[in-house]
């Protein structure tokens, strides 16, 4: 177990290193010239090349990514903005919530989604909550994000004035518009719910088939031979087995998520790290976007972790070899 | 009164190629105490009887018709809640692959107080306690450290063993066991059924023991049921059977074994392959693969009538009897006539 | 009345194997795999196989017999060891050398579903070695094919169908069709009846005998049904945490065993006869088979032996003691006569006094 783990950091760290050299590596082959972006509209080519020389961005590939690292792991920072010299380390601190508060959210009411309708239609196959759940599938899974986000926000957000259509509100600032708990849910409920619908399809696909598939295990026909009741039977046999594959694609579709909240952050204009590694993008501001990538390499590299020794503890075959 | 009786037990399942007949008429009892052996090839439905009496088909494909008197009660027609009662209480039932009949995620004390804990009202240190005892009972060493273990950390022999611990927790009065040693070396098989004979006298539990190992039958049976596709080629006692057989099928499968007590150059084969259950053959469901077949098998099935002289040995066949006691003697002395 | 194999070979030693092992390594290690431990399959076997005969191997679940024969057929590399077939040494010779060797050298599987390739049809699943080896025209390659299906039984118009339309035993024949389609000289049934009913074992088992006296055919035959392997076999080899724990002629080993274990074997297999099954008292051996991880010390049947003799048995490995007519058995205190009942078996005095 111990074994396990310290492999798995390792690998981690591996992982770590290749992720932000290729990003690095990106950079430099696009053609670009940031010097000439962060100097301004007026600058004249000795300015630019001020500029240039500041940023270090003369220097060979090699150099320059040496230093980022040296950066990184000596001083815990991630470089300043070429754009607006801000410390990048604050701007991931700011925007981050934001995208926690839409991945997190959105995977909560996922879940609760699909885990009821995937569990209800393995139970009752062919019945009406099934055929039902299956529409449901196909029209989550055809229908792309921004579609159903621009739809929802149209109707509920505009029409009918539920719910507000862009901005994010904070949990625990509020400034003196708006703000708090319930303002911070209303303004996320549209997001939660155009992000989460791909997922859910997904999902209920899968705890359907994972489900279905345990009901006809031996162990449960044990279990029923033993003259368990079918609920005991479910909850004791059934969902813990069928429920474990699940906990393993969950770790890596929050990793997957983080990149398609870019989309859902556009539409509902949320300041979130993917609507930052856009703007970033148009600037050509490399530390923004390397740092952003750095520090979502890290939360979706920790999370799988924490998915892999979650699974082991649930699952006792893992936990004793 | 037997404890168990089953009249014309039928049971179709609903597939996508249509109405599969697993069980077509099948009718035995099993006294208190005894052991019944159902042989048979797979796919002859001694499984499906089987699961069929305690009632663990799935629930959306298989009809099921007929009576199973247990005690009697008519399992059949039981409700669901009286039915359950019933499972793993008095009756229980271990099956064939001791590797995936047991729930990996739960340790086997879990499993085995769980059996305890759905039919006495007792604490669980209590049920806790009984499973130890069990498990002593059938041999697991260090029983007290094992009982904290997961199913996987045991051998196929030792799951097994567990397997019977936990349906001989609560005493049944009838244990039904379908192939639990076929998936077991030779010597873990004597010791498993050293184990299930042993307590079977300590428990006055009756016993149906499912296989397709004639050898197996012959050693712990009181009974016999022989099925063929289906229904039932002949029944008896276990010496009846092996001794005076009384259907082409008998003969075939007693003939193609390679034994240790006797010396043949070639076995008897009986030739073809078991009939789909889809579309049997018409009259007799052996005729297509006989030697003997004749008209009659064709159109007409057989009804179980009693070998004279032998009102408790019963057998499906047209055949007349001089011949088939010709037949018999043949074959005991080692020649059977093959077809084709 | 005796009935054997097909004579009991009548030929010179086509396959001779001389201290055959395979040992898997077993390893850990975070970033560095180094081996910890190794799984000793096969620790030793010796054994030859006469032209036209028909050697059975008999064992339980971990004795090493299904590792031995893939070795033979190099599937495997042998960790150390000889294989000599046909006169030639196979131990280690390259892909390339060993593949005329296969022509005579052909294999039965167990799994008659597993197999076949289920995507390929039935005709080109039996001519696939015949294209290999380049053996005849496409024409003649497809007369022979069908001319094999026919020798096993099968309709030689079911060349173009494919494994799934056929039931387990038909499979099984296409396996056999398939091993027999390069002519070879020895064929290495790896438990070819053990996933089929009853009767249609019989029909393979018939089908087996049948073409080993047709087309003189060497057989070893792998099984863990001591029944099945007695009617096919001339000599039967017994192996136990993947050594050779007793190697006999067929008649002798059944009715006269030397070692413990082939006793405790021979007594556990039910036999279909419910007046001797009654009397029978089989010798229950205690405990499950050790894993060939750690196997025991010395002579590997030791914790479980009824005639165990504490400072000899655990201390000095028994060799292959020979009973004369190629009996031998790797026991200390072998059986003085058979049957034995259980308490009769603990009673051992005598060590074996003749040596190899």
């Amino acid at each position: 177990m111990f074994q396990y783990l310290i492999r798995r950091v390792l690998w981690a760290i591996v992982l770590f290193l290749a992720v932000t050299l290729v990003t690095y590596v990106i950079f430099f082959i696009t053609p670009s010239d940031p010097a000439r972006l962060a100097a301004g509209q007026g600058a004249t080519p000795a300015d630019v090349q001020k500029v240039a020389d500041r940023l270090h961005l003369n220097e060979p590939v090699y150099e320059q990514y040496g230093r980022f690292l040296w950066e990184l792991v000596g001083h815990q920072s991630l470089g300043t903005s070429f754009v607006n010299r801000q410390d990048v380390n604050d701007i991931v601190i700011r925007s981050a919530p934001v995208t926690a508060s839409l991945v997190f959210g959105g995977a909560v009411l996922w879940l609760l989604i699909s885990l009821p309708i995937g569990i209800i239609s393995a139970l009752k196959p062919r019945s009406l909550i099934d055929r039902a759940g299956m529409v449901f599938v196909l029209i989550g899974i055809s229908a792309h994000p921004v579609w159903i986000g621009l739809i929802l926000a149209y109707f509920i957000g505009f029409k009918l004035g539920w719910t507000p259509i862009t901005g994010y509100s904070d949990f625990f600032n509020p400034t003196q518009e708006q703000g708090g708990p319930v303002q911070w849910f209303y303004h996320m409920i549209l997001p939660w719910i155009t992000f989460a619908i791909l997922f859910a399809a997904l999902y209920v696909r899968l705890i359907r088939a994972n489900v279905m598939e345990t009901m006809n295990e031996d162990y449960v026909r044990t279990a029923r031979a033993k003259g368990a009741p079918e609920g005991q039977v479910i909850r004791s046999h059934v969902l813990r087995n069928s429920l474990l594959p699940v906990v393993t694609i969950l770790g890596m579709d929050i990793g997957l998520a983080l990149g398609g909240a870019i989309f859902t952050e556009s539409i509902y204009s949320l300041p979130g790290l993917g609507r930052q590694v856009l703007v970033s993008y148009e600037n050509f501001d490399l530390p923004v976007i390397q740092g952003i990538v750095v520090f979502s390499t890290l939360c979706i590299i920790v999370f799988n972790l924490i998915v892999d020794l979650l699974y082991a503890w649930i699952d006792p075959r893992i936990r004793l070899t | 009164m037997a404890l168990l009786e089953v009249n014309d037990l039928r049971t179709s399942f609903r597939t996508d190629d249509g109405i599969v007949k697993a069980v077509d008429g099948i009718s035995f009892s099993v006294d208190k105490g005894k052991t019944l052996g159902i042989v048979g090839e797979s796919g002859c439905g001694k499984s499906v009887t089987c699961l069929s009496i305690m009632g663990l088909n799935n629930k959306q494909s298989a009809i099921s018709s007929g009576e199973a008197v247990f005690k009697g009660e008519d399992l059949l027609t039981m409700s669901a809640r009286r039915l359950r009662d019933l499972r793993g209480n008095d009756v229980a039932m271990i099956f064939q692959d001791p590797m995936t009949s047991l729930n990996p995620v739960h340790t086997i004390g879990k499993q085995l107080n769980e059996a305890v804990l759905l039919h006495r009202d007792v604490s669980k240190k209590e049920a806790r306690a009984r499973s130890l005892e069990l498990l002593k009972a059938v041999g697991i060493p260090r029983a007290d450290r094992r009982i904290d273990d997961y199913p996987h950390q045991f051998s196929g022999g030792m799951r097994q063993r567990v397997m019977i611990a936990m349906s001989l927790i609560n005493e049944p009065d009838l244990l039904i066991a379908d192939e639990p040693t076929t998936a077991l070396d030779v010597t873990t098989q004597a010791q498993i059924l050293n184990l299930m004979l042993k307590l079977q006298e300590e428990f006055n539990t009756a016993i149906i023991m499912i296989t397709h190992d004639l050898g197996v039958v012959a050693e712990i049976a009181d009974d016999v049921v022989v099925m063929y596709a289906g229904r039932v080629a002949e029944e008896g006692t276990v010496d009846e059977i092996f001794t005076r057989p009384h259907h082409p099928y008998t003969w075939g499968l007693l003939g193609s074994l390679p034994r240790l007590d006797a010396d043949v150059e070639r076995l008897v084969q009986i030739q073809g392959q078991p009939p789909s259950l889809l579309n049997p053959p018409r009259g007799c469901r052996f005729h297509p693969r006989c030697p003997y077949v004749m008209d009659v098998c064709k159109a007409e099935e057989p009804r179980l009538m009693p070998v004279s002289e032998q009102p408790q040995h019963l057998q499906a066949c047209h055949l007349d009897e001089p011949t088939k006691d010709r037949e018999v003697a043949k074959l005991l002395a080692g020649q059977l006539a093959e077809a084709g | 009345m005796s009935a054997n194999g097909s004579g009991g070979g009548s030929g010179d030693d086509l396959l001779v194997v001389e201290d055959l092992v395979k040992h898997f390594p077993v390893t850990r290690g975070i970033v560095f795999q180094k081996e910890v431990a190794t799984v000793k399959a096969v620790d030793g076997i010796s054994f030859t196989v006469k032209e036209g005969e028909t050697l059975g191997v008999v064992g339980e679940s971990g004795c090493g017999k299904s590792t031995m024969a893939r070795c033979l057929m190099r599937l495997l590399d042998p960790t150390s060891g000889k294989i000599t077939f046909n006169g030639r040494d196979i131990t280690n010779l390259s892909r390339a050398d060993m593949r005329p060797v296969r022509r005579e050298l052909m294999m039965i599987f167990q799994d008659p579903y597993a197999s076949l390739n289920p995507r390929k049809r039935v005709g080109f699943i039996v001519a696939e070695a015949l294209q290999v080896h380049k053996i005849g025209s496409d024409s003649e390659i497809k007369r022979r094919v069908q001319e094999l299906l026919e020798v096993v039984g099968l309709n030689p118009e079911h060349y173009n169908r494919f494994p799934h339309e056929f039931s387990g035993g038909q499979r099984q024949r296409i396996g056999v069709a398939r091993a027999l389609a390069v002519n070879p000289k020895l064929i290495v049934c790896d438990e070819p009846v053990s996933a089929l009913d009853v009767s249609v074992q019989a029909q393979i088992l018939n089908l087996l005998k049948d073409l080993q006296k047709e087309f003189g055919l060497t057989y070893v035959f792998i099984a863990h049904d001591l029944n099945v392997v007695r009617h096919i076999s001339d000599r039967v080899m017994v192996m136990y945490l993947g050594k050779c724990a007793e190697i006999a002629d067929r008649n002798q080993l059944y009715v006269a065993p030397k070692h413990p274990y082939t006793g405790a074997l021979l007594s556990a297999v039910p036999i279909p006869n419910p007046a001797l099954g009654r009397l029978r008292q089989p010798i229950v051996l205690e405990g499950d088979v050790p894993s060939p991880i750690n196997p025991p010390s010395a002579c590997r049947f030791h914790p479980r032996c009824p005639r165990f003799h504490e400072g000899h048995c655990d201390v000095e490995e028994p060799e292959l003691y020979s009973f004369g007519e190629g009996h031998r058995a790797a026991c200390h205190y072998p059986l003085e006569h058979w049957p034995m009942k259980a308490d009769e078996m603990r009673v051992a005095d005598r060590p074996v006094t003749t040596s190899s």
